[in-house]
């Protein structure tokens, strides 16, 4: 793994403007950054990123029916009761699972550690499946990548097998985020393509939009009954909100279903602890309040420890500790609420002055592309940057 | 080879779906009225429209109520959703159409400054249950009518017609909005 200087594409303003890549530039700060790129060998790519992110997809799944068949871990995922059962049909009914994300600490050298799960909403999927493409194919064309090089970059077209594997064709497929936030909107648009490409008919509906029928079935902005929603919001909060009464009976299937608010919760972190311990793609994790836990894997944790809500999402409430002193701490504490975990520190590596965290997409059940984000500070917040990735040649 | 053959690069925003989001509108000057005379009397005031304009588009306006307005199976649901009294039996099918079809009566209309020159634009407007007005397909919502100002342009696209469509085909409604409250921040991904 290296952080290489690379010339940008003269015209990549001109281009993301008119592919309609509108948040390229967020905050006043750049968000895609092509003025160095991050480079891996293809041994390290399959043997790090690909292979231990299938592993840990399985791993995850088969914690998914760990904390099914434990009430005192369904307590810990901070769910509400009454949902449960509704989450647990869906794991039983075995529905699909479409994408994630998970996030990890690699620094070239040791094994990439998990750092969370992006399971139920991941956002980034236009950049990495679509503009990073665009990227490398440009960059080979204009020979600043060599031939021979690649990109672990799959996702479009994994996206696509997987629509296609999981739905008759022509299934009518409602895709839904919530109004004027243009990169949940990509991420959904992206969906929406792929889906398209696989035969399905796509239909696009703000969230807010969601009515109920004299039926109990969820409807769009435009009365049409929604049979099969994919929705980028996540599922504790759907579960808090109004409609949540009629998920059982709205006879409608969820992309991501509802087991995957099991692992896009940081509760699932210790319990992946417990099941695999000293698993090289893990670092340690423990519930905050299980201070024997804590207290035997003190000699672990030497580093220094995390401190993470069950829910968060741009790194909100994360706190980070070494040697008794706080490193770092999220500014946005608007998980504060939540239950928390402590997690071992997995320092990012330094490299041209930032931190890069790996994201590594799973497709169905396997790892299928990556993409890189950097940030100066130690928590990967909102204002990190979007880096492209190439295979040496 | 570790990457897609082809990625569909996609135009954010356009073309995915049929109904695209985030859309900016353009803004044209708008007036709503409850009746013809109501119109005139605002034309003899001065302004962009002129009573010809006035009696056009209020005549456009009641073609297009009968074409596009909601139609209903019963007059209790149209009632729900339009008001005591504001409904009416189906002045396209008639009595030849053999079953009853209820469908909101003509409250008024919109009469809009044409982008770029040319005949100004008209849309009838229904009454709310509850209070307030809005146009056939509920796209634009007026709190009262003799009132003027900007408006998105959509507000005067016509809406699906639904003269000689079976009543209600869609799913009726019954609430809206029950999703979206319990987030925590604009942008919800992760």
């Amino acid at each position: 793994m290296d952080r290489i200087t690379l010339p940008e594409r003269q015209e990549w303003r001109a281009k993301a403007a008119e592919l309609g890549f509108t948040f390229a530039d967020m905050h006043g700060e750049p968000y895609w950054d092509e003025t160095s790129a991050y480079s891996f060998t293809l041994e390290e790519v399959e043997g790090r990123i690909e292979d231990p992110c299938t592993e840990l997809h399985a791993m995850c799944r088969e914690a998914v029916g760990t904390v099914l068949a434990d009430e005192a871990l369904m307590e810990r995922m901070g769910l509400p009761r009454l949902r449960w059962e509704f989450i647990r049909d869906s794991w039983e009914a075995g529905e699909p699972e479409v994408y994630g994300r998970f996030d990890l600490a690699y620094d070239g050298k040791g094994p990439a550690k998990l750092l969370e799960y992006n399971a139920d909403t991941p956002t980034s999927l236009y950049e990495s499946a679509s503009f990073q493409w665009l990227w490398y194919e440009d960059q080979l064309a204009a020979r600043v990548l060599p031939e021979g090089s690649d990109q672990f970059n799959r996702l479009h077209e994994a996206l696509v097998e997987r629509f296609a594997e999981i739905f008759p064709a022509n299934t009518d497929l409602h895709f839904a985020a919530m109004a004027g936030a243009p990169e949940d909107y990509a991420t959904v648009e992206t969906m929406a393509w792929a889906a398209r490409e696989a035969g399905m008919g796509a239909h696009y509906t703000d969230l807010e939009k969601i009515g109920i029928s004299e039926e109990g079935q969820f409807t769009d902005a435009d009365d049409r009954v929604i049979g099969t929603l994919f929705k980028l919001y996540p599922w504790e909060d759907l579960f808090a909100d109004e409609f949540s009464a009629h998920l059982v009976g709205a006879q409608c299937r969820f992309i991501e279903p509802p087991w995957k608010a099991l692992l896009s919760n940081k509760a699932i972190l210790p319990v992946l602890w417990q099941m695999f311990p000293g698993h090289p793609n893990l670092l340690p994790s423990f519930f905050a309040d299980d201070t024997k836990g804590l207290a035997d894997a003190a000699h672990l944790m030497l580093a220094g420890h995390v401190t993470k809500p069950i829910f968060s999402r741009e790194g909100a409430s994360v706190t980070i500790t070494a040697q008794g002193r706080v490193l770092e701490r999220a500014e946005n504490r608007e998980y504060d609420r939540h239950p928390m975990i402590v997690q071992g520190y997995s320092p990012l590596p330094v490299m041209g002055g930032m931190r890069p965290v790996i994201g590594a997409w799973v497709v169905g059940e396997t790892c299928v592309g990556m993409g890189v984000r950097e940030d100066r500070a130690l928590i990967t917040q909102d204002l990190s940057r979007f880096k492209p990735h190439f295979i040496e040649g | 080879m570790k990457r897609s053959r082809a990625v569909s690069l996609g135009i954010l925003g356009a073309a995915a779906f049929g109904l695209a989001a985030c859309q900016q509108e353009e803004q044209t000057e708008a007036a709503a009225f409850p009746d013809e005379q109501s119109c005139v009397a605002a034309a003899a005031q001065g302004g962009w429209f002129t009573r010809e304009d006035c009696a056009a588009t209020f005549a456009e306006a009641q073609a297009v109520h009968a074409e596009t307005a909601p139609r209903y199976e019963s007059r209790e649901l149209c009632e729900e959703e339009h008001g005591a009294g504001a409904c009416g039996g189906d002045a396209v099918a008639g009595n030849s159409g053999g079953g009853s079809i209820f469908m909101p009566l003509l409250a008024g209309y919109l009469i809009g400054q044409a982008l770029g020159g040319g005949r100004a634009m008209a849309q009838p407007v229904v009454s709310k249950a509850g209070g307030g007005f809005a146009t056939p397909t509920g796209g634009t919502q007026l709190s009262r009518l003799n009132s003027t100002g900007k408006m998105g342009s959509t507000a005067f696209a016509k809406g699906p017609t639904t003269a000689g469509q079976p009543p209600m085909s869609r799913a009726a409604v019954a609430s809206r909005g029950g999703f979206g409250g319990s987030a925590a921040s604009r942008s919800v991904g992760s």
